[in-house]
């Protein structure tokens, strides 16, 4: 049996007496697209956060590429040194920085070698066709812009694991259906593994290798083929 | 409902007209008069400006109010960061400790300073020798009180503001770098501009104040005013040491408002403060620093005063001796919190439902007003009173000293009593309107109710500061008719320490009572 990529191992976590993610285990290989989908309040976002270490289990375990994150209730590994991207739903772009220094900010914060890192931001802005923007800061992009600025962020650092909650969710249809498209493209491009919740039927069939669906904290079905 | 004839243009214009009478005209008047452009008055500015012992006396005020600034952000800022992130054990009681200093008079703990410090205080009597009333008695000294005394305006500002940060924005960062590198470069630089503005308010208040540097013997504007006047009866040269104090506050409380805008208004939202996981590892370092801060800046002042009062004789000489002023100060006090709080909430409910440009006028007007130091006030009070016929009338009795709050104080319940009516919705108003209530019975039935508790911390706050006002009330009080605050400051040089530690507690005392009540409300309020 092959070690998975990412691996959850009864995780729950409670918000009082009500538990949001609840003994939720699931494994995911390397370069797989996984849709985590289900209604409002299902645990999703919850269940994303553990992944990043934003927030800590309860119970359960959490393993990513064979090391141990989390585990008894408390996060072993900071979500810093767990080498992850995340795309909010709100996409929080750092209103203080412009598209250049947002991914700038990850690039010093990655460990690149000083004399990369101009190439990767370079490199990231083309690649999302945002590099005429990257003077500019958050609140004079447009929406879609936005996205590819978040996207790209969570990009140029190359983490190990791509988390997307819900990014597409405040753009009218006709643009996501484009920037969904982009996302599936750069999927197979850089060959990242993924986990992207959603409420939205048409995210989880375009852009899902398996779907989770979720109810009130547990796992109800996984469909789909693995890799 | 502003038709010319409407409830709500008859109260809310009274109220204007009330707060313009108070608060403007006194320091319209002072500044029309000290720019009349009388002989006298010229050469005043000339000396002002020319002289070596104004220039002196300029470069004190600077480095007090910079230094306090300063000190005060070192020592705010990073506890407000922590309050607002960390998960901090007894987070409420701990906010409401820390945040009790700038609530005492600051001369209080000037005097705990002095008598800490001083040539016959705790430390000249543990090492047997003075060490530190050189130190004790200097510009130093008065920024290092002035900084304890005003570190949680810095830290209060500082936590609200990183409560509206969208947490995500840290998250965000947190994902991609150590919790020490996201406070340095996401939080702090978007925090920054309100914490600015905090230092910013703390440098006018510490330019302006008057007991502290008085008490440490230093030169400062504000103790020349008062000098000029109360000393030397000068009250031109009075008027020309108060401007420079006045253009100073407009200036840095224009900048200050300016900075922080429309947030100059503090909402609910993030009330209770997004806890970080990753910022959990320094819940004990910070709560150490946070005690460490808490006994330096209230419980050692407070325990020097104990320890100085113990030394009284009888508790009970010491109350009948200052029994009228203690009398005086507590109903003065409610009257004049009382009468700031009835004019304050229709100047709050005006500014809330105003449209953005004049929302932000008024909030400067507001800033530019709370800064004028007290002495500059009470100079402006007695211009506006002292003269003969009906308005002279009022001179000279205690209703100057409510003038005097009204003046200091409205503009302050004002800017908060705007942040309690904006937290009710127009559309409650509406709904009421459409429902056929008129105005008045919309704000007694539907608005009203909302700002009890808004209300109640704003009479508490404007009790607790008319209780421990000093500067404007030293100058207009009537002959004879002393509060706490005067007793305690003209006794200090002929009194036994005790007499006066003993005195400075029980003005601690009585500010602690509704701080308490304030502290129940506010739980209360939670809990519902």
């Amino acid at each position: 049996m092959t070690v998975p990529f990412l691996g959850l191992n009864k995780v729950t976590k409670r918000y009082g007496r009500r538990a949001a993610v609840d003994g939720v285990s699931l494994d995911i290989q390397a370069g797989e697209s996984v849709v985590v989908f289900g209604p409002s309040g299902c645990g999703k976002t919850t269940l994303l956060r553990l992944i990043a270490g934003l927030d800590q289990p309860d119970e359960g375990e959490i393993w990513l590429g064979g090391r141990q994150l989390a585990a008894s209730s408390r996060n072993m590994v900071p979500a810093h040194e767990r080498q992850l991207g995340f795309v909010f739903q709100d996409l929080a772009l750092w209103p203080h920085l412009t598209v250049r220094e947002n991914l700038g900010f990850v690039i010093d914060s990655a460990r690149v070698p000083r004399i990369e890192r101009g190439g990767r931001t370079h490199d990231m802005l083309r690649l999302l066709r945002i590099e005429p923007l990257s003077d500019r800061y958050p609140h004079e992009l447009s929406g879609g812009e936005q996205q590819r600025v978040a996207l790209a962020r969570a990009l140029v650092g190359q983490p190990r694991l791509l988390l997307l909650d819900e990014p597409f969710s405040s753009l009218d249809p006709d643009l996501r259906v484009v920037l969904r498209g982009e996302l599936a493209k750069l999927q197979r491009q850089l060959v990242l593994t993924t986990i992207y919740v959603t409420h939205d039927r048409e995210d989880a069939a375009a852009l899902a290798d398996r779907t989770v669906t979720m109810r009130d904290g547990k796992v109800e079905a996984v469909t789909g083929t693995r890799h | 409902m502003w038709g010319r004839r409407s409830s709500r243009t008859f109260v809310i214009g009274t109220a204007v007209a009330a707060f313009v009478l108070v608060s403007v005209l006194p320091l319209a008047y002072m500044v029309g008069l000290s720019l009349a452009g009388s002989r006298s008055t010229s050469s005043a500015y000339g000396a002002l400006l020319l002289d070596a012992r104004q220039r002196a006396l300029l470069g004190h005020t600077a480095v007090l109010g910079i230094g306090t600034a300063l000190a005060a952000t070192l020592l705010g800022a990073p506890l407000g960061v922590a309050l607002a992130r960390v998960s901090l054990p007894f987070k409420a009681a701990l906010r409401i400790a820390l945040a009790v200093p700038v609530l005492l008079p600051p001369y209080v703990v000037g005097l705990a300073w002095i008598y800490l410090g001083g040539n016959a205080g705790l430390i000249a009597a543990i090492a047997g020798q003075d060490v530190l009333s050189a130190w004790t008695y200097s510009l130093a000294g008065a920024v290092v009180v002035l900084s304890l005394v005003f570190y949680p305006l810095s830290m209060l500002a500082t936590e609200v503001a990183v409560r509206r940060i969208e947490p995500r924005l840290e998250e965000a960062a947190l994902l991609v770098t150590a919790p020490g590198c996201v406070l340095w470069r996401i939080t702090l630089p978007l925090a920054a501009p309100t914490t600015a503005a905090a230092a910013l308010v703390s440098f006018v208040l510490a330019g302006s104040e008057f007991g502290v540097p008085g008490l440490l013997r230093v030169r400062v504007f504000s103790t020349e005013v008062f000098t000029a006047f109360a000393a030397l009866y000068d009250f031109g040269r009075a008027t020309v040491l108060a401007l420079p104090l006045l253009v100073l506050s407009i200036v840095v409380a224009g900048l200050a408002a300016r900075l922080v805008g429309e947030r100059l208004i503090v909402t609910r939202r993030g009330a209770t403060g997004t806890r970080l996981v990753a910022f959990d590892g320094w819940k004990w370092p910070v709560t150490v620093a946070a005690t460490g801060a808490l006994a330096l800046a209230l419980v050692l002042p407070l325990g020097v005063l104990v320890r100085e009062a113990l030394g009284i004789a009888s508790w009970v000489t010491v109350l009948q001796g200052s029994r009228e002023a203690i009398f005086n100060s507590v109903i003065l006090a409610a009257v004049g919190a009382t009468a700031v709080t009835a004019i304050a909430v229709w100047l709050g409910y005006a500014r809330a439902r105003a449209t953005r440009r004049v929302g932000l006028a008024a909030d400067v007007l507001f800033v530019t007003l709370f800064a004028v130091p007290s002495t500059v006030v009470g100079i402006g009070l007695i211009g506006l009173w002292n003269r003969p016929g009906i308005i002279g009338v009022v001179y000279g009795t205690d209703a100057m000293l409510v003038l005097a709050d009204l003046a200091r104080f409205v503009p302050a319940a004002a800017l908060a009593l705007s942040a309690s009516v904006r937290q009710v919705p127009v559309s409650h108003e509406e709904a009421a309107a459409a429902g056929g209530a008129g105005w008045v019975r919309t704000m007694a039935h539907i608005v009203v109710p909302q700002l009890k508790l808004g209300l109640l911390a704003t009479w508490i706050i404007a009790f607790i500061l008319a209780f421990g006002e000093l500067g404007a009330s030293i100058l207009v009080a009537p002959p004879g008719e002393a509060t706490l605050p005067i007793r305690i400051y003209t006794i200090i040089a002929n009194t036994p320490p005790a007499h006066v530690a003993a005195l400075a507690l029980l003005q601690s005392a009585v500010i602690f009572c509704p701080l308490a009540l304030l502290g129940l409300g506010v739980t209360a309020g939670g809990a519902r």
